[in-house]
């Protein structure tokens, strides 16, 4: 075969694959070959949390949000794994009942630590217009002044005894409830209240 | 003004008839492909089952490749001319019953009668086409119009669905054959004798077995370009959600590099195996670039695309060149090539389907855990980010085994005017996660359909036979 011959059978395929291996490398170069849905991230790394929600929502919301982080840690899942089961099933196990409750416990722990949680004086009245007290109770709380009630309600106190107190079960069967949700959350908070200030009484006496 | 030719023939039904051939051969091609971007919308209207609508593809595909050997082998024993007419008038009433199916089964029985005319219209067209412009130019024309056809087909199926129906698709096929039975017939004189001199010239023990190299590289090339052709605009209508007209509009990129890829080659003055060397190397790279991609930015698609539609334009008519160089009867070994062709089509579908349905499935964790994360961090109210999750989740069960149209659950929140502007990014979001998966999910098909081009290179490698003294 003479060279032109030569030329002319191997010039074709050299251009396609100089062309081939010209887009294949501006492809892979963007980013090619990674385009794939973000990963989960590791539920036992550190996660800032934040809520756009001021007050009792906002804090319960941070709460939540660590405390599915504990759960999956403990669980070894990612946190939406848990987070789509825990919604699709609406049966939850013991062992991801456990983990939830030792998760927000902890969670509690870390807000504390980082002195995220708010004295018990500013959520009171958000947590009386919600709570099923007579309203002379109610005014007669308020009434309180702020040291008095920071005094006698510690938030992290408060807090963990809410969540020791919920019914785990069945608030996430009633996650497409609103209503059946923070009744059963506000019960949870009115009774925890009020163990608070039987305990710190007991204590004072 | 005397309009006919010393045969008594009309001048201009001769003019119109070799352009209406050719129309019919690049419409029958064509319908391999010109249903993928109406599949969508057959579904909702038809109702049927996912399986179902794919049978709409693949009758078209399996008939035509089990029925077009037969075909050829009776075109070439009895008259070319009448059988060419009667498929292609087949192929019009098929085509008609298409448009008017009113359910799944009696849509895909059409379609396979569509094939069995389209079968003796291809074969046939051939044969008229040789006799009236010869034998080389016959041929390029029959194969020009059957690889513009092929690329052709889902822009034209995607742009008539979008602008008019699906049903339009069939429609416009019907008034093609009513000019081309008549074109078909004025071939007549010229055709019966050139059918009676082949007949005579070439005796049953002097036919020639079909090219196999050839036919095997067919048969992988076609597979490769089912993904190409089928599976792109999957991925831009269903996974990506554009429109069909604007998919059709992006997959127009193959046709037209398909279409200079001739003229582009002839600058080289490439040895036949050459081209199909470089022609099976492009489409091999253009779909690894598309299991590649980027970003779902419509333009990444356009450089893949250019290399499939040049690597087609290439290959695709070379290789039949080569399977019906000096092979006679040519109509045998022309049917052959279309048979490999649809076998190829069939087959990828069969192996390229179930990988990306697979795919598909396995994809739906990791986008479902990507949009609860999206969901769990944004800056909305909790309450919000409830009533959205529960709009999702309700959106995820109505399309099951689609990718979900999300919109549906954002217009329902009430959001506060202030919010609006997260929630809309939000969307953005989540809608970008949706489009990664289902990239992901096409990313082992095009490889595989990649790896098929290139084994389409290994039956025309140059093997050295063993010289035995």
């Amino acid at each position: 075969m003479t060279s032109a011959a030569n030329l002319r059978a191997v010039a074709l395929p050299v251009v396609a694959a100089a062309l081939v291996s010209g887009v294949l490398g501006v492809q892979i170069a963007n980013g090619g070959g990674d385009f794939t849905p973000t990963r989960s991230a590791s539920p036992c790394a550190h996660r800032a949390v934040t809520s756009v929600s001021p007050g009792i929502q906002g804090l319960t919301e941070q709460l939540v949000l660590l405390g599915l982080d504990g759960a999956a840690c403990r669980l070894h899942v990612t946190r939406e794994a848990l987070a789509l089961d825990l919604a699709q099933s609406h049966t939850p196990t013991d062992a991801q009942v456990d983990a939830l409750r030792a998760g927000l416990l902890e969670a509690v722990d870390r807000l504390k630590a980082e002195g995220k949680l708010p004295p018990a004086s500013t959520l009171t009245d958000e947590a009386l217009d919600s709570a099923n007290l007579n309203s002379f109770v109610k005014a007669a709380i308020r009434a309180l002044p702020d040291s008095l009630i920071n005094s006698a309600l510690k938030t992290d106190d408060v807090l963990r005894r809410t969540i020791n107190e919920l019914d785990l079960r069945s608030l996430i069967a009633n996650l497409n409830d609103p209503n059946q949700l923070s009744q059963q959350i506000n019960a949870a908070v009115t009774k925890a209240v009020r163990d608070a200030l039987v305990a710190r009484l007991r204590d004072l006496l | 003004m005397d309009t006919r030719d010393p045969r008594g023939e009309d001048v201009r039904v001769r003019r119109a008839a070799v352009p209406l051939l050719a129309l019919t051969v690049g419409f029958v091609l064509a319908d391999s492909a010109i249903v993928t971007l109406a599949l969508p919308e057959i579904l909702r209207r038809l109702g049927g089952t996912v399986p179902q609508v794919a049978w709409v593809l693949i009758a078209f595909n399996l008939v035509l490749a089990l029925v077009v050997v037969p075909a050829a082998w009776v075109c070439w024993h009895r008259d070319p001319v009448p059988l060419c007419a009667a498929g292609i008038a087949v192929f019009a009433g098929a085509s008609a019953a298409c448009a008017l199916a009113g359910s799944m089964p009696v849509l895909i029985t059409a379609r396979c009668v569509q094939a069995l005319g389209g079968a003796f219209a291809l074969v046939g067209c051939l044969e008229l086409l040789v006799a009236r412009i010869g034998e080389r130019r016959g041929i390029a024309w029959w194969i020009a119009a059957g690889v513009i056809g092929t690329a052709v087909g889902p822009v034209a199926g995607g742009l008539l669905t979008e602008t008019i129906s699906w049903r339009a698709i069939f429609i416009v096929q019907v008034p093609v054959a009513v000019f081309a039975v008549p074109a078909a017939l004025t071939a007549r004189g010229g055709a019966a004798r050139g059918g009676a001199a082949r007949r005579g010239a070439v005796q049953p023990a002097e036919m020639q077995r079909p090219a196999v190299a050839p036919n095997v590289s067919l048969v992988l090339l076609s597979a490769a370009l089912t993904a190409a052709l089928f599976l792109l605009v999957l991925l831009l209508v269903e996974g990506w959600r554009r429109s069909p007209a604007i998919a059709a509009l992006a997959v127009s990129v193959v046709p037209v590099a398909a279409f200079v890829a001739t003229p582009l080659a002839r600058r080289f003055r490439a040895v036949p195996r050459a081209e199909i060397a470089a022609g099976c190397l492009l489409v091999a790279g253009g779909l690894t670039a598309l299991a590649l991609l980027p970003s779902a930015h419509l333009a990444w698609t356009i450089a893949p695309q250019a290399l499939i539609g040049l690597g087609l334009g290439l290959s695709l008519d070379r290789l039949t060149v080569d399977a019906l160089r000096d092979r006679s009867p040519r109509v045998m070994h022309a049917g052959w090539t279309i048979g490999a062709r649809h076998a190829g089509v069939v087959l990828g579908l069969a192996i390229l389907t179930p990988v990306f349905t697979a795919d598909l499935r396995n994809a739906q964790v990791p986008a479902q855990e990507a949009i609860t994360a999206l969901v769990l961090d944004a800056p909305l109210s909790a309450d919000n980010k409830i009533a959205l999750a529960r709009g999702l989740s309700d959106q995820l069960t109505k399309e099951h085994d689609r990718v979900p149209d999300l919109h549906p659950a954002f217009a329902r929140l009430e959001l506060a005017p202030a919010d609006r502007p997260a929630a809309e990014q939000l969307e953005r979001n989540l809608n970008a996660q949706l489009e990664r998966a289902a990239t992901q999910a096409f990313h082992n098909s095009f490889l595989i359909a990649a790896g098929l081009a290139l084994l389409a290179l290994v039956p025309m490698l140059p093997l050295r036979r063993r010289v035995t003294t």
